[in-house]
């Protein structure tokens, strides 16, 4: 199952496929040395921008045939599977932070009022619980995306804790930045571009509705 | 209301004690009865309080019944959920099973105050696979009513029946479709339940009830209200509210609010949902309220009545059946939009309900600031390239770049850069933090960009429809238009809206009711509130937002740009006739700028600072003076450290025709004005004193211009002189420079950097976020001023000034003059007025009326303590 789920590189010439991919999902390095991103750079896989690593257009096709599961297999179908139980999900997380920044008449957020933002923290509590059955039906066939529920569990004991910054914030490993990179992850596996992923949510989000 | 009344007597003598020993239908509190039973929100939980309150106001309200907290365990009973089941029924004159005019019931639990994390409500208790199809068929669709139901089986499997929870959610991941999931959680609760899920409806009650406190019981319940600082024991009321059927088309439910969050005006806003109620209605699918098919009359009226009533503005819950509306549930409003905020306090004030001081507490000057947000200057020549959602707060103008790669590059050099992508994946997230602003073509308001963009407190427009991207040729289309990258764009992340080219970026005007209300303010407060202007245009600004004059006009701005050369000729001339024939055309210059200020002022007070920039800004770069005997004057004239060397009075006593040409182009400018019949009460300041020979000197150069200019048109110019309090010695010195003054401003920023010999630029990068991390300071004191070191010299130097001169005018123009904190401690240092940016007035104009309306409260209360001793 280990072998079958990473897909292992094809492609001889680069150098580190698990460190293209690391890149390409979280979509920049920041405050990494020099030796961890040399080698992709020298490939160009890699490009520095002042403090940030970025994946070159090259890097991101690479991720994306290491990634990809083989058309029509098992695995391909049992993914799809919990793709589609994740659709329903993401959206609610994407509302669950909006919620966290904006009150719903469009102001910002500012924290001052408890019951609500105990309220937002609630809808996040049901958003974990919902899509913990479906991270621990992936695990099953998507070798390492257990990390996910990890460091989305570890986000939410960081915000449970107080640091705000753990549910939403694009600078940290918050909940937000993994929850991104695992849908990332999702699309590159299952090949479906963005377009389809929204035109499938919407349809499964509206057909929810009844 | 009525049928309430009739079911009182037998059931409820009023103030009988609650006890689960008594017979089971006398723990049983109809909707409306709580008061005249001695029972408050303690008990009634605050939906039963809400309840009674609505039906004490004559309000339509849906039937249903509340078990108070301390006793609603007893729920649980089979015999008190008959007789809930009875009472429910007997309330809204249906029966549970007629076909006719069918009825479930929806259980719902209520703390003694609005709190998050309460367990879902339990709807279509009733229900049973004998009876669902014949109830789909009065509604007319099916999804809604299975969906609800196995929302309700999953929490009583998994609370009352003991099905462990990781084999039901295996069963909902595996069936989607809402009628085959109650057919697999019925079976599940059957295989593996403690009993199998029963068709009576006491017993699905009790089952319910059951359900609903062991969830309120469960670790992560319990997790909840920790996070909310709440008893752990906290005890829940229950309620039991009748669930009448009927038609999708004249049945439903819906939410309004008193007010529209845009306009804060009264007008019902909200929404309305066809069909079967449910927990958590999904956003942006209802109806709008004028589609109601029985109008909103009813439904205005109650929300009038309510916000009458609590003096703020209310939101209901509603059903709608057969038509008519009956209210589900009322709250006042805790946190209103603020817009609704500010026109309410306005209302209830001008109907008299509020009293004004009151109406001015209720609007906090950081909410004033938030009124008042950034936002493009519009013209209405603008060139409207496309409108897509407002995704995130903010107005913002910077050239397009089409990826992050150049984003990053672009910004490098401080460019303003708008990031445009027709999607967004985490390889956008790096050019989005580098951008100041982000355009999407698809995505909503809550899409990953729009989360992102507001994570890092960017402007964001979103879904921009018709935006396509060509990377290869680096242009984005707008439909027909063509941007390419490079290209400047200004967005609007309230309105959605994106322009071509560069727009300014201003400061919206208060809304009319907050004019008034800050006019209330004025009317509240002592001390006064001026603007920092520099030219005719800001003063015009400002004072349409309310400053009473101008605090502070500095005068470098009319050295620079072009008039460079003049000051430069002034500095490094060679002979004294080239530095006269400079100063000549300076002084004619300035003379046009004061003329054009002072009558922008008109009859104001107008506070102008004499030349005060460092020495440096005026000298040429190195190697770019035309020859090199002036490249050898200016090398001679460099400083190392311009900010603390030849500045202000410093300058002016060694170039001593500055100050004269200065003053003189002022009073023959107010000459000039008063002949129109404006007068402007005229301040003149003398900038960077410390020592008291200083500012004897400078003010003689002042005294003989208006001599000068009273010999040459004949009007003796009125005018104060005064200095900027700005380094410690003047602070220290304050009773002897009075001598020589008859005002004071202090130049809070300067003061501050002085005093904790800070140079501003380089420890607000480096030093004061990590102090402020560390606790060592709350706020940066270039922001909040610190009235511990830099307070205590001011206060110091009021004292010491208004021993010398009682009547001696005191200001502040730094930033703090904005700030509500450091207002606050001016007022209360009795000073005379705070002068701060434009932008800031409306804002200093409310902090000064709280900062009064505080010491008001304070005395009084002193007063009443000291008359209680």
């Amino acid at each position: 199952m280990q072998s079958a789920a990473v897909g292992l590189p094809d492609a001889p010439d680069e150098p580190d496929s698990e460190a293209v991919v690391d890149l390409v999902l979280r979509g920049m390095w920041r405050g990494r040395p020099e030796s961890e991103h040399r080698p992709l750079v020298d490939a160009g896989l890699a490009m520095v921008k002042g403090p940030v690593v970025l994946p070159t257009e090259r890097a991101k096709a690479a991720a994306a045939r290491i990634l990809r599961v083989p058309a029509g297999s098992e695995q391909e179908e049992r993914i799809t599977a919990a793709y589609e139980a994740f659709l329903p999900v993401n959206r609610k997380i994407r509302d669950v932070c909006t919620a966290w920044q904006c009150r719903p008449d469009g102001s910002a957020n500012d924290h001052s009022d408890d019951t609500y933002d105990a309220e937002v923290r609630e809808s996040l509590e049901d958003v974990h619980e919902a899509i913990q059955p479906v991270l621990r039906r992936l695990e099953r066939v998507l070798a390492g995306s257990g990390r996910y529920l990890t460091a989305l569990a570890e986000a939410l004991d960081r915000f449970d804790d107080g640091e705000p910054a753990w549910l939403a914030s694009p600078l940290c490993d918050s909940y937000h930045t993994v929850w991104m990179r695992l849908h990332q992850e999702l699309l590159l596996v299952l090949g479906i571009s963005r377009a389809v992923d929204e035109a499938l949510e919407e349809e499964l989000v509206t057909r929810s509705r009844g | 209301m009525s049928v309430a009344d009739r079911e009182a007597g037998p059931l409820a003598p009023s103030g009988a004690p609650l006890a689960p020993s008594e017979a089971p239908g006398r723990v049983l509190v109809p909707y409306g009865q709580g008061r005249i039973r001695g029972l408050d929100a303690e008990e009634l939980g605050a939906h039963g309080a809400a309840m009674d309150r609505l039906v004490a106001l004559g309000l339509p309200v849906v039937p249903g019944l509340t078990v108070p907290a301390g006793v609603s365990a007893s729920l649980c009973e089979p015999d008190t959920a008959e007789a809930a089941v009875v009472l429910v029924e007997q309330l809204s004159g249906r029966r549970i099973g007629d076909r006719g005019r069918p009825l479930l019931l929806r259980l719902s639990a209520s703390a003694p105050t609005e709190i998050a994390g309460l367990p879902p409500d339990l709807a279509c208790l009733g229900l049973t696979p004998g009876n669902a199809d014949e109830l789909c068929a009065v509604i007319g669709r099916a999804e809604a009513l299975y969906e609800v139901w196995a929302a309700t089986l999953r929490m009583t499997a998994e609370y009352a029946l003991d099905v462990p929870g990781s084999v039901l959610d295996d069963a909902l991941l595996d069936t989607p479709e809402p009628r085959a999931r109650v057919e697999a959680l019925l079976s599940l609760a059957a295989r593996h339940g403690s009993r199998p899920v029963p068709d009576d409806p006491a017993q699905q009650l009790a089952l319910a009830a059951r359900a609903l406190l062991a969830r309120w019981d469960s670790p992560r319940a319990r997790r909840s209200r920790r996070a909310q600082r709440l008893p752990a024991d906290l005890p829940l009321a229950l309620h039991v509210q009748a669930l009448r059927i009927g038609p999708a088309g004249r049945s439903g439910y819906g939410t309004a609010v008193s007010r529209d969050p845009e306009t804060g005006r009264l007008s019902p806003r909200g929404f309305f949902f066809r069909g079967v109620r449910r927990s958590a209605p999904p956003p942006h699918t209802g109806e709008p309220l004028d589609r109601l098919a029985g109008g909103t009359a009813l439904l205005e009226h109650s929300l009038l009545t309510l916000e009458r009533h609590l003096r703020a503005p209310v939101s209901v819950d509603f059903e709608v059946r057969d038509d008519e509306i009956s209210l589900l549930a009322a709250s006042a409003q805790l946190r209103p939009p603020l817009r609704t905020a500010v026109c309410l306090a306005a209302d209830l004030a001008r109907d008299g309900a509020l009293g004004r001081e009151e109406a001015v507490r209720r609007i906090t000057p950081g909410q004033v600031q938030e009124l008042l947000h950034p936002q493009l200057r519009l013209t209405g020549g603008e060139d409207l390239l496309v409108t897509g959602l407002p995704a995130s707060p903010g107005a913002a103008t910077g050239v397009v770049v089409l990826s992050s790669e150049r984003a990053l590059e672009v910004a490098a050099d401080g460019t303003r850069v708008v990031l445009v992508a027709a999607e967004t994946t985490p390889a956008d997230v790096p050019g989005m933090l580098a951008s100041v602003a982000v355009l999407t073509g698809s995505g909503g308001i809550a899409s990953h960009a729009a989360v992102v963009a507001r994570g890092a407190g960017k402007p964001a427009v979103c879904g921009a429809e018709g935006l396509r991207v060509d990377l290869a040729a680096g242009t984005v289309r707008f439909g027909e238009r063509v941007v390419r990258e490079g290209d400047p764009v200004s967005l609007d992340g309230r309105t959605g809206a994106v322009y071509a080219g560069a727009l300014s970026v201003s400061v919206a005007g208060p809304p009319p009711e907050l004019s008034t209300l800050l006019e209330w303010a004025d009317g509240t407060r002592r001390l006064g509130v001026r603007v920092n202007a520099d030219t005719a245009g800001e003063v015009d600004t400002a004072l349409a937002l309310g400053a009473e004059g101008v605090g502070l006009c500095r005068t470098e701005h009319q050295f620079l740009g072009e008039r460079l050369p003049l000051i430069r000729r002034v500095l490094l001339a060679a002979d004294p006739a080239a530095r006269d024939a400079a100063l000549l055309e300076l002084e004619r210059a300035q003379h046009e700028d004061f003329r054009a200020l002072l009558a922008a002022v008109g009859d104001r007070p107008v506070t102008v600072r004499l030349l005060d920039a460092p020495l440096h800004e005026f000298l040429p770069a190195p190697g770019h003076a035309p020859d090199a005997a002036e490249e050898q004057r200016a090398a001679a004239l460099r400083e190392a450290n311009p900010m603390l060397g030849l500045r202000g009075v410093r300058l002016a006593l060694l170039h001593e025709r500055l100050y004269p040409a200065q003053a003189e182009a002022l009073f023959t400018a107010w000459a000039d004005v008063a002949a129109t019949g404006v007068r402007p009460r005229l301040e003149v300041m003398i900038p960077l004193v410390s020592l008291p020979e200083e500012l004897a000197a400078a003010a003689a150069y002042v005294r003989g211009a208006a001599d000068a200019v009273a010999a040459r048109t004949g009007v003796e110019v009125p005018y104060r002189l005064g200095t900027m309090i700005e380094t410690p010695r003047a602070a220290l010195l304050a009773g002897e420079l009075a001598e020589h003054a008859e005002f004071f401003s202090f130049g809070t920023n300067d003061l501050t950097q002085l005093t904790y010999g800070f140079s501003r630029d380089d420890v607000e990068r480096q030093v004061l976020a990590s102090y402020q991390e560390r606790g060592f300071l709350t706020a940066s004191p270039f922001a909040r001023l610190d009235p511990h070191g830099v307070g205590a010299l001011v206060a110091l130097a009021a004292e010491r000034a208004r021993s010398v001169r009682p009547g001696i005018k005191l200001g502040v123009c730094g930033e703090h003059g904005g700030d509500p904190e450091s207002i606050a401690f001016c007022d209360d240092l009795g000073l005379d007025y705070v002068s701060c940016s434009a932008h800031r007035v409306p804002v200093a104009r409310m902090a000064a009326a709280h900062s009064a309306l505080r010491q008001r409260q304070d005395e009084e209360r002193h007063h009443e303590s000291g008359s209680a001793r």
